[in-house]
């Protein structure tokens, strides 16, 4: 109990500090808060009503988003395949598949948006650089997903086609494949999903897609035109979602 | 010609278990014969089959198999792989994959690297899965897929698939465990039928002392990791049968143990 209510105690003071730290270290004055208020509605205002002549640039940047998320995710697939391999516990030796899980996990630790920006400074703007990152992105998630379906096979197949004199490849390709199909599969398609739903906003590092043209208009005060692509990106993170929705059921 | 099986001073214990599973066993089995393990559970059937299959590292003793040593350190060439052939306890069966994949599965060590990797049997390959599946009255589950089968059609595929690998040694753990008593019999009048065809050894496990000397030319009990008998089938006595089973019925629950 002791120990318990020291360490309530000690987190308290923690959480405290770390505000009042914040709150000193940065701009935030007082005055300037009170203000952001009005100046945020203001803001919105000048954003109604939405300008819809730009419907043309939705379509293009859309349709761009959506390239970047497809080939972004077949990277993704392809790097993956092999580096499920050697991230699973089932196919190599333990500090094989140690060292790359590491390697995955600090590619998942890199923020999308990092990714990008890094990408526009090596290959310039444009989707090139958002497809890269994407598949880079990604494939810290995938592959890991793949090597747990390739660890949650069960090896009694395995070990009976072993028996039967089967090599490596033919206990891949006969015991394991059949069993990994439905779960990479489903794990493939939810990756894509999230690719799509992040790739939106790629453009505004200028790596591609509709996200640019949030950014485009916003620099050059078209906040009405701004509204509407923003609208259409909401439109399509819901549709995505519902997509998803009825995905899993059919996964379920 | 070589014994099928031999063996001698075996013992083995399971890693990280410090009781033996077979202790000091010996045994000679001639080519052709076919032999039945009785014994009661955790007696260690199913741990000498699978070191008999070649899967099992670390034991000691020797042991031989259609005239291969067998190498406590490392698993039996690729190449002989094939001529054993197991019909496991529990089927290992790849529960997506249809029937005649399953029984298909069985010839892969028989295929050349290429087509194994491609699953393209040759026609020989189809034929022999085809009469396997036929011989164990399932040619009509030929492209049901296994999860959805019965326990019993599951065990025929498990058969059908070791019958297909056309092996020299049949080693079967408990092939009809999951069959009525009718099933039981006409299984392993078939697998027994099959071996005697082929000239094959067959091994089978089972815990039906009638059915072991219905089928069976010799019959050997295990108990607590040791050989207790190993008698022609026609001087096995009820009471020895008897002793297999009693000797351990006051020790329930794990590590069941004979107190020989
Ligand atoms: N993988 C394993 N690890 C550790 N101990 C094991 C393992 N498999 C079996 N054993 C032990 O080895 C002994 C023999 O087991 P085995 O499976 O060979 O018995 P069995 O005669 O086939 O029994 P059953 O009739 O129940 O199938 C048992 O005491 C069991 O607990
Ligand atoms: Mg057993």
């Amino acid at each position: 109990m002791r120990f318990r209510g020291f360490g309530g105690f000690a987190a308290s003071t923690l959480v405290a500090g770390a505000i009042l730290w914040s709150f000193m270290t940065t701009d935030v004055e007082f005055s300037r808060l009170l203000s952001a208020g009005p100046r945020i509605a203001e803001f919105l205002g000048r954003m109604f009503p939405p300008d819809p002549t730009v419907m043309r640039e939705i379509m293009k940047g859309g349709a761009e988003t959506l390239r970047i998320a497809i080939l972004g995710s077949l990277g993704a697939v392809v790097l993956s395949a092999p580096l499920g391999i050697l991230a699973s516990e089932t196919m190599v030796s333990p500090p094989l598949y140690r060292t790359v899980r590491t390697l995955l996990a600090f590619i998942r630790a890199i923020p999308l948006i990092l990714v990008a920006m890094l990408m526009v400074g090596a290959v310039g703007l444009g989707p090139l650089p958002g497809i890269i990152a994407v598949a880079f992105h990604a494939t810290g998630m995938l592959a890991k997903f793949y090597a747990e379906a390739i660890d949650g096979v069960s090896r009694a197949p395995i070990a009976a086609l072993e028996s039967a004199g089967a090599g490596p490849l033919a206990r891949l390709r006969h015991a394991i494949w059949p069993q990994m199909a439905p779960v990479i599969a489903r794990d493939t398609i939810f990756r894509f999903e999230l690719n799509l739903r992040e790739s939106l906003i790629l453009g505004i590092v200028g790596a591609g897609g509709i996200g640019f043209y949030i950014q485009t208009y916003v620099r050059s005060f078209q906040y009405d035109k701004a509204a509407s692509v923003t609208l259409a990106v909401i439109v399509m993170v819901v549709a995505i979602e519902a997509i998803n929705v009825a995905l899993r059921r059919r996964f379920a | 010609m070589s014994p099928a099986v031999q063996i001698d001073d075996l013992s083995f214990a399971h890693p990280g278990s410090d009781l033996p599973a077979l202790e000091r066993i010996s045994l000679l089995v001639p080519p052709g014969e076919s032999i039945a393990l009785l014994g009661p559970s955790g007696a260690g059937k199913t741990t000498l089959l699978a070191l008999l299959d070649g899967r099992l590292r670390g034991w000691q003793g020797r042991t031989s198999v259609l005239g291969a040593s067998l190498d406590p350190d490392r698993p039996p060439l690729r190449a002989r792989r094939p001529d054993t052939g197991f019909v496991f306890q529990e089927f290992a069966l790849v529960e997506r994959s249809t029937v005649l994949r399953n029984v298909l599965n069985g010839r892969l060590g028989r295929m050349s690297p290429l087509r194994a990797l491609m699953g393209s049997p040759t026609s020989h390959d189809l034929e022999t899965a085809l009469a396997a599946l036929a011989d164990c009255g399932i040619a009509d589950l030929a492209e049901r897929r296994v999860d959805s089968l019965s326990g019993g059609q599951r065990q025929r595929v498990a058969i059908a698939r070791c019958l297909a690998q056309e092996p020299r040694l049949i080693l079967a753990d408990e092939p009809v465990s999951s069959l009525d008593p009718a099933r039981a019999a006409e299984i392993l009048t078939l697998l027994t039928g099959a071996a005697r065809a082929r000239g094959a050894t067959a091994m089978f496990s089972s815990h039906q002392p009638d059915l072991a000397r219905r089928f069976a030319q010799r019959i050997v009990g295990i108990s607590g990791g040791r050989i207790v008998f190993d008698v022609p089938t026609s001087d096995l006595s009820e009471e020895a049968t008897a002793n297999l089973y009693r000797d351990t019925e006051r020790m329930p629950g794990v590590g069941l143990r004979a107190v020989s």
